[in-house]
């Protein structure tokens, strides 16, 4: 018997758990965290059941080529070959017809591979690449790099500053499960024996919150509202950080006359909280400092997102909680440097950016990215840019608002390829279906955002049937359309990328991770030359920019605002009166990965089916019983979910889980309509900026469904 | 010695993958789970939310051990409620008398694969051999106890070091179980529960259990805040080997 | 109602699920058998029937005995439970089935071949002893489990050893009406009594189930108003009770029915007996694990 641990990185969810794996005569018999990491040897239930997912009966083991009509579900399995030559033929094709723009390279939310995706479509020529970023992360990063010029700012859970956050805000926020974006809930989760303050902002209640020093219990979509109050009171208290004000940041009286107009009274009637409780959570933040905001990307999935992210950003401003341990950092890179370096080094040229859809309507949010509704409105009215869509992981058929049209948009695509684990609706309704490995299966280095480390995936087993690591998948591809910024295997391009560290990539595979921690961070970096000689921030003003300069310059109020989110009792009382209910989705579950893990048993036992929570009183007003299959409706359509009577939440809001579908229904559609919020939600109302569709604040109506319906 | 463990209330976020790990450490089938969430969200009229991670509590005097008509479950020195696999006739009388629902009967459907009439997966093969579960006897949490032995047997502490704690406290990532000798005053679990007002699941049925509960607020942990140590702090159940 | 998920469990209202659902349905034959069997030994010595000894022994030997073997999860393994009488009832049960089985062959023998003798009268004590210890300790059994409060009862035994004996009055009757050893006049006035204290006293323990714990409340709504309500109205009420003691009433009135009107009363009343137990198994419901939060 031959029997030997493997070290890997888990990245099931956003990522980035050590693992050691055990194999035994070629076969996982174990899998538990790595102590000897940054996670400390803990995992939680979706990476642990990997070991259910890499013998799935169902995964893709060869490419395919759709042999009947679109959707019918008849395939053909066809060679590797046959597959890349399909590919590079079409994508050629495009290019000479249409230009490189037509072709749009899409992925999921980030799973590592990230970098391959936008280096890929630069290679090519192209800017549409269309991710969920928009509502998921980027409009924080592109902020924070508006206000403060760079664009990462993480929570400091760590003390390597030598101090932890006194006040520590949840906003939006489940990162204690979510571990999103790769901050993870175990550095989240211990630093919290060193609080003095737990504030929670969120319309439900968690076993956080239920603990938590105050929590707020928000109408969705009305954070703004909260935020500014809460400058308001430090304002006008005198609270805010003198020092820091003055010296480095910008525009600090022009925000102090904006949100004169946001009273705690005025702002506790948008936001449904007690003055109090805002005059309150105001001061403990600003008195009780350092502290740190969590943000959740629940504030990205609204159509005034971008104000209300400045908004918040203003908040950390106006304390001081920037670069000073205990509160938001931005973290240097590991020797190897920043990631992104991988991609952001084929520039994206003039002619990319103009081909960009979206890139009029959205200046901050689709000028490196295409906007994803409107590639679906192209698409439906015929005239899409976009004629080839290569699709790497991701659901957009789940994940984008107004499912409806998105399915009828999608239809229209020319020639869709979609590389995943499973034939899941998005590879339904595909021309070619590539399979892909799991993370147990590949070889490749993972980093996902806090940026302070990156770690290696050293394959454990190999990949069922005839399934390639993404890394390949993109590296094979772009050696045929853009040779010149392609490696001859996958591992010279691992090399290639761990070159600043003056490693190779075997090396850095035996090493795990290489990360830069404790005293080699470095706080407080405006006042050093770091970013600019003499000290300050990497803006236009050489400050934290409080009032923005470069939103002026692009057409926007470069003060923060609150805007009634596109659905409200008080933006659209008519609707409000048939819809009287608002329904927030997202709610993530511990043990599924957005649409993922409903086909992993172990996963699924926890939880049979889509659930939403509603307070118990709104329930029994629609004769709604604890577990009953429930309606939720709104103008677009209607979904069921089943009913949790839960206290804890508002007894104006329901809260449906986001992006389901139901693996074992038939295809092409998997029963993705029965119980997808974004059946309800609307692509019709943006934000300015980011063109963020209100996915977590819009109006609904529920009724009891009848079982088996 | 008697083993035991704080299942910290403020803590634990529902992840479940206390759960998970107990699956893989002991490869369960598919339809049993050894310890269990409840996670008191439901049907309740007070908004507060607790997650309650249990398992068997290793009672001092445990029910299940005085209704086996066999002898198969029994009490070992040091606290650990076992069963004897090979003894126990599967009358169930112990899944009854438990007050706290802590034990399974392995019927078959409850032991069907994870993916039933498909594939039987390479992990379950080697479960079947390392770790074989017989339908018609009753099972429960047992404390890690392979890990337990394994690891004292080299010197170990159970609760201290990784490789003799059980696999579900290993794993949680909220650090929400501790694991430790409830007789050693001077133990990590015998201080949390002094000073947080540890409590056990219905003590009126005068079982003693050896896990406790404690459910403190989160914040005012002000002496804690500063931090000396800005190395990477040393790894919780464990380090390095 | 929603399938349970792992984490709904043991905050609502849980049953018992090993002791009545899938092949626990033997188990609940098993404890019915004994105490019928039991009842039938003890009203056949009190008439000293060698036919209604002979059924009750069989009934306990081949139904109860059968069924609770096949119940068991491992049956070859059954004989560990025989020498562990100081664990529990459970054990203690088997062995008063064991000692049944045999008291009760040598007593019949004797009772055959050497009546009136004094090794008979020992072994009718000691059969008899035996067989009231058989049909009362699945009382024990469900009364030792502290977190089910419909069941944590001292009613309980007493409730299925008269549920017991009422059976064997019955049984009686038919073997009186088939021209057996038994006197039916007196059997129908024993079974006339037992039904109205029967009656009384599943009112009691009803009563004060709900009156002891919200669980135990839970478990007596499930019987009059929930899931079991069909089986405790019809079985229960109904058939084992109403039904027999109409006939009963008319047949004491009118002094004379036909035999099978009075058949017709036993079958109604052993589906009773049978109703009882199952809803006594099928509603006994475990307090929540945790109390709710303050
Ligand atoms: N109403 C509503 N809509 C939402 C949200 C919401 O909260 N509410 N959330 C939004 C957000 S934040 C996001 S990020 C999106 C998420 O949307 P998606 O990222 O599209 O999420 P999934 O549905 O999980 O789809 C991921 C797919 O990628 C595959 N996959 C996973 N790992 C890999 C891999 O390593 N390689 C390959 N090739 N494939 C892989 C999976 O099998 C799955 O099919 O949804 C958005 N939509
Ligand atoms: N286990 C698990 N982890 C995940 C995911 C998953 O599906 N499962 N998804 C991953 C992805 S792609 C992402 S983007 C992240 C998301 O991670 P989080 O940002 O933590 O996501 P959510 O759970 O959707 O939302 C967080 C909280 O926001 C609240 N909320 C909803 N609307 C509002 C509002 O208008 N205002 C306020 N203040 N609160 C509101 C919800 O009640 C919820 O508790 O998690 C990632 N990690
Ligand atoms: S938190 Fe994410 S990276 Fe860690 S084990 Fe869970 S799924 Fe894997
Ligand atoms: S919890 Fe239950 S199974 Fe565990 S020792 Fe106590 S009575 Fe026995
Ligand atoms: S099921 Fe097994 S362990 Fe439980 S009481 Fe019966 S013999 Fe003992
Ligand atoms: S202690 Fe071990 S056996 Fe018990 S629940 Fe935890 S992992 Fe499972
Ligand atoms: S692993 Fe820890 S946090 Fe997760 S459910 Fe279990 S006890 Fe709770
Ligand atoms: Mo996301």
């Amino acid at each position: 018997m031959t029997k030997n641990i493997v070290k890997t990185t888990c990245k099931s969810c956003h990522g980035g758990c050590g693992v050691l794996v055990t194999v035994e005569d070629g076969v996982i018999t174990h899998i538990e965290g790595n102590p000897d990491t940054p996670t400390r040897g803990t995992m939680c239930s979706k990476g642990l059941s990997s070991i259910q997912h890499i013998n799935h009966p169902d995964r893709l083991l060869y490419p395919l080529k759709r042999a009947g009509k679109r959707g019918e579900g008849k395939w053909e399995r066809i060679s590797w070959d046959k597959a890349l030559d399909i590919i590079e033929t079409k994508m050629k094709d495009s290019i000479a017809r249409y230009g490189a723009s037509s072709i749009a390279v899409s992925q999921g939310t980030g799973r590592g591979y990230n970098e391959y995706t936008h280096r890929f479509a630069r290679s090519i020529g192209t800017a549409n690449i269309i991710t969920p970023g928009y509502v998921c992360h980027s409009p924080r990063l592109g902020l924070y790099g508006l206000v403060t010029g760079n664009g990462r700012l993480y929570c400091d859970y760590h003390g390597w500053g030598g101090e932890y956050p006194k006040t520590s805000i949840s906003w939006a926020k489940q990162l204690e499960i979510s571990s999103a974006d790769s901050e993870m809930a175990v550095w989240f989760l211990e630093s919290l024996k060193h609080v003095k303050n737990l504030i929670v902002i969120d319309p439900r209640e968690t076993a956080l919150s239920s603990r938590a020093t105050l929590w707020l219990q928000i109408r969705p979509g009305t954070d703004a509202a909260l935020a500014l109050a809460m400058i308001n009171v430090i304002i006008n208290e005198g609270l805010w950080d003198k020092e820091f004000v003055d010296k480095w940041t910008y525009g600090f009286d022009k925000l102090k006359e904006r949100v004169q107009e946001y009273t705690p009274e005025r702002a506790a009637k948008i936001t449904w909280l007690k003055a109090d409780d805002i005059v309150k959570a105001a001061r403990l933040f600003a008195i009780d400092t350092p502290g740190c905001i969590q943000f959740g990307s629940s504030l990205e999935r609204q159509a005034n997102c971008g104000q209300t992210l400045r908004a918040v950003i203003c908040l950390l401003g106006v304390t001081g909680n920037i670069e000073r341990p205990g509160s938001m950092m931005s973290w240097m890179p590991p020797a190897s440097g920043l990631r992104e370096d991988f991609f952001t080094e084929i520039p994206i040229t003039d002619e990319m950016r103009k081909g960009i859809v979206g890139a009029g309507d959205f200046r901050m949010g689709a000028a490196r990215t295409a906007h994803s509704d409107s590639v679906i409105k192209q698409l439906l009215k015929g005239d899409s840019i976009i004629k080839v869509w290569f699709s790497v992981g991701g659901q957009q058929i789940i994940h984008l608002a107004n499912t409806t049209e998105v399915i009828k948009g999608l239809n229209n695509v020319e020639f869709l390829i979609h590389a995943d684990q499973f034939m899941g609706p998005m590879a339904e309704i595909a021309d070619i279906v590539l399979p892909a490995a799991h993370w147990l299966e590949i070889d490749d280095i993972y980093d996902m955002h806090p940026r302070f480390m990156i770690e290696a995936h050293n394959k454990v087993v190999d990949p069922p049937g005839e399934a390639w690591q993404d890394s390949k998948i993109f590296n094979e591809i772009g050696k045929r359309v853009a040779p010149q910024y392609w490696f001859e295997n996958v591992e010279k391009m691992l090399d290639y990328q761990l070159r600043k560290a003056n490693i190779t990539w075997k090396q850095f595979s035996e090493m795990g991770f290489l990360a830069r921690m404790g005293k080699d961070q470095i706080y407080y970096k405006y006042k050093t030359d770091f970013w600019r000689k003499g000290g300050g921030f990497p803006t236009p003003t050489g400050k934290m920019e409080l009032y923005s300069t470069v939103l002026e310059k692009l057409g926007y109020d470069p003060l923060p605002y609150f805007r009634e989110p596109g659905e409200s009792p008080y933006s659209t009382p008519e609707l409000a009166k048939e819809y009287p209910l608002i329904l927030s989705t997202g709610y993530r579950q511990p043990f599924y990965f957005l649409s993922q893990y409903r086909n992993i048993p172990w996963l699924r036992s926890f939880q049979q089916d889509p659930t939403m929570q509603i307070h118990p009183d709104t329930a029994r007003k629609y004769g709604i019983e604890d577990g009953d299959w429930a309606w939720i409706e709104s103008p677009r359509g209607k979904i069921k979910q089943r009913a949790r009577l839960f206290p804890g939440i508002h007894p104006g809001v329901v809260m449906a889980t986001a992006n389901c579908f139901y693996p074992e229904d038939p295809g092409p559609l998997h029963g993705l309509t029965r119980s997808n919020p974004n059946v309800l939600t609307s692509n019709n109302h943006f934000d300015p900026m980011y063109g963020s569709p209100d996915l977590t604040a819009l109006l609904c109506k529920v009724s009891r469904a009848p079982d088996g319906d | 010695m008697r083993w035991g463990m704080v299942v910290n209330l403020s803590k634990c976020v529902r992840c479940y993958a206390c759960i998970a790990a107990c699956r893989i450490e002991h490869f369960l089938p598919m339809g049993v789970s050894w310890p269990r969430l409840v996670a008191l969200e439901t049907g309740i009229e007070r908004p507060t939310v607790s997650n309650y991670s249990v398992r068997c509590n290793h009672c001092k005097n445990a029910p299940c051990v005085s209704v086996c008509p066999t002898g198969a479950t029994f009490q070992r020195n040091d606290g650990i409620i076992m069963i004897d696999q090979n003894k126990c006739v599967g009358c169930r009388y112990c899944v009854i008398a438990c007050p706290y629902q802590n034990r399974t009967f392995v019927s078959k459907d409850k032991d069907r694969g994870f993916f039933p009439g498909r594939i039987q997966t390479d992990f379950e093969k080697a479960g079947k051999k390392r770790y074989p579960h017989q339908v018609g006897t009753t099972e429960k949490c047992n404390f890690c106890v392979e890990r337990i032995d394994e690891g004292t047997k080299q010197g170990l502490t159970p609760g201290k070091d990784r490789d003799a704690t059980p696999a579900c406290v290993n794993t949680c990532p909220a650090r929400a179980l501790t694991f430790g000798n409830l007789d050693d005053p001077d133990s990590e679990i015998s201080k949390l529960i002094r000073e947080n007002e540890g409590f056990q699941l219905h003590p009126e049925y005068d079982t003693d259990p050896s896990i406790y509960f404690i459910d403190r607020g989160i914040g005012s942990n002000q002496a804690l805040r500063k931090s000396e140590d800005t190395r990477q702090e040393s790894i919780a159940t464990g380090g390095s080997k | 109602m929603a399938t349970m998920q792992v984490h709904e469990w043991m905050i609502n209202y849980t049953r018992q699920t090993e002791w009545i659902d899938r092949r626990g349905l033997f188990l609940w034959l098993a404890f019915y058998a004994g105490g019928l069997g039991g009842g039938l030994y003890l009203v056949s010595l009190y008439f000293n029937s060698l036919w209604g000894m002979l059924f009750g022994w069989l009934i306990i030997t081949g139904i109860k005995g059968s069924a609770h073997l096949i119940f068991l999860g491992k049956p070859l393994r059954a004989w560990r439970i025989v020498f562990r009488p100081h664990s529990s009832w459970l054990s203690r049960g088997i062995i008063f089935v064991l000692s049944f089985a045999l008291f009760g062959a040598i007593q019949m023998a004797l009772t055959r071949w050497a009546p009136g003798s004094t090794a008979e009268i020992v072994f009718k004590v000691l059969a008899g002893a035996a067989a009231f210890a058989v049909s009362i300790y699945t009382g024990f059994v469900l009364n030792s489990v502290k977190a089910v409060p419909f069941w944590n009862s001292m009613l309980l035994p007493i409730l299925f050893i008269l549920c017991g004996v009422l059976g064997g009055f019955g049984l009686s009757v038919v073997i009186a009406l088939n021209g057996g050893d038994v006197n039916l006049a007196a059997a129908e006035a024993g079974t006339r009594w037992l039904l109205v204290i029967n009656a009384l006293l599943i009112g009691i323990y009803l009563w004060r189930a709900a009156n002891r714990e919200t669980t135990g409340k839970k478990s007596v709504l499930e019987q009059i108003q929930g899931n079991l309500a069909p089986f405790f109205w019809i079985g229960i009420v109904a058939l084992g009770i109403i039904v027999p003691l109409g006939i009963a009433l008319v047949s004491h009135l009118a002094g004379e029915v036909s035999a099978s009107l009075i058949l017709t009363g036993v079958t109604c009343e052993i589906i009773g007996g049978l109703t009882l137990r199952y809803c006594v198994l099928k509603a006994g419901a475990y307090k929540p694990l945790v109390a709710r939060p303050r």
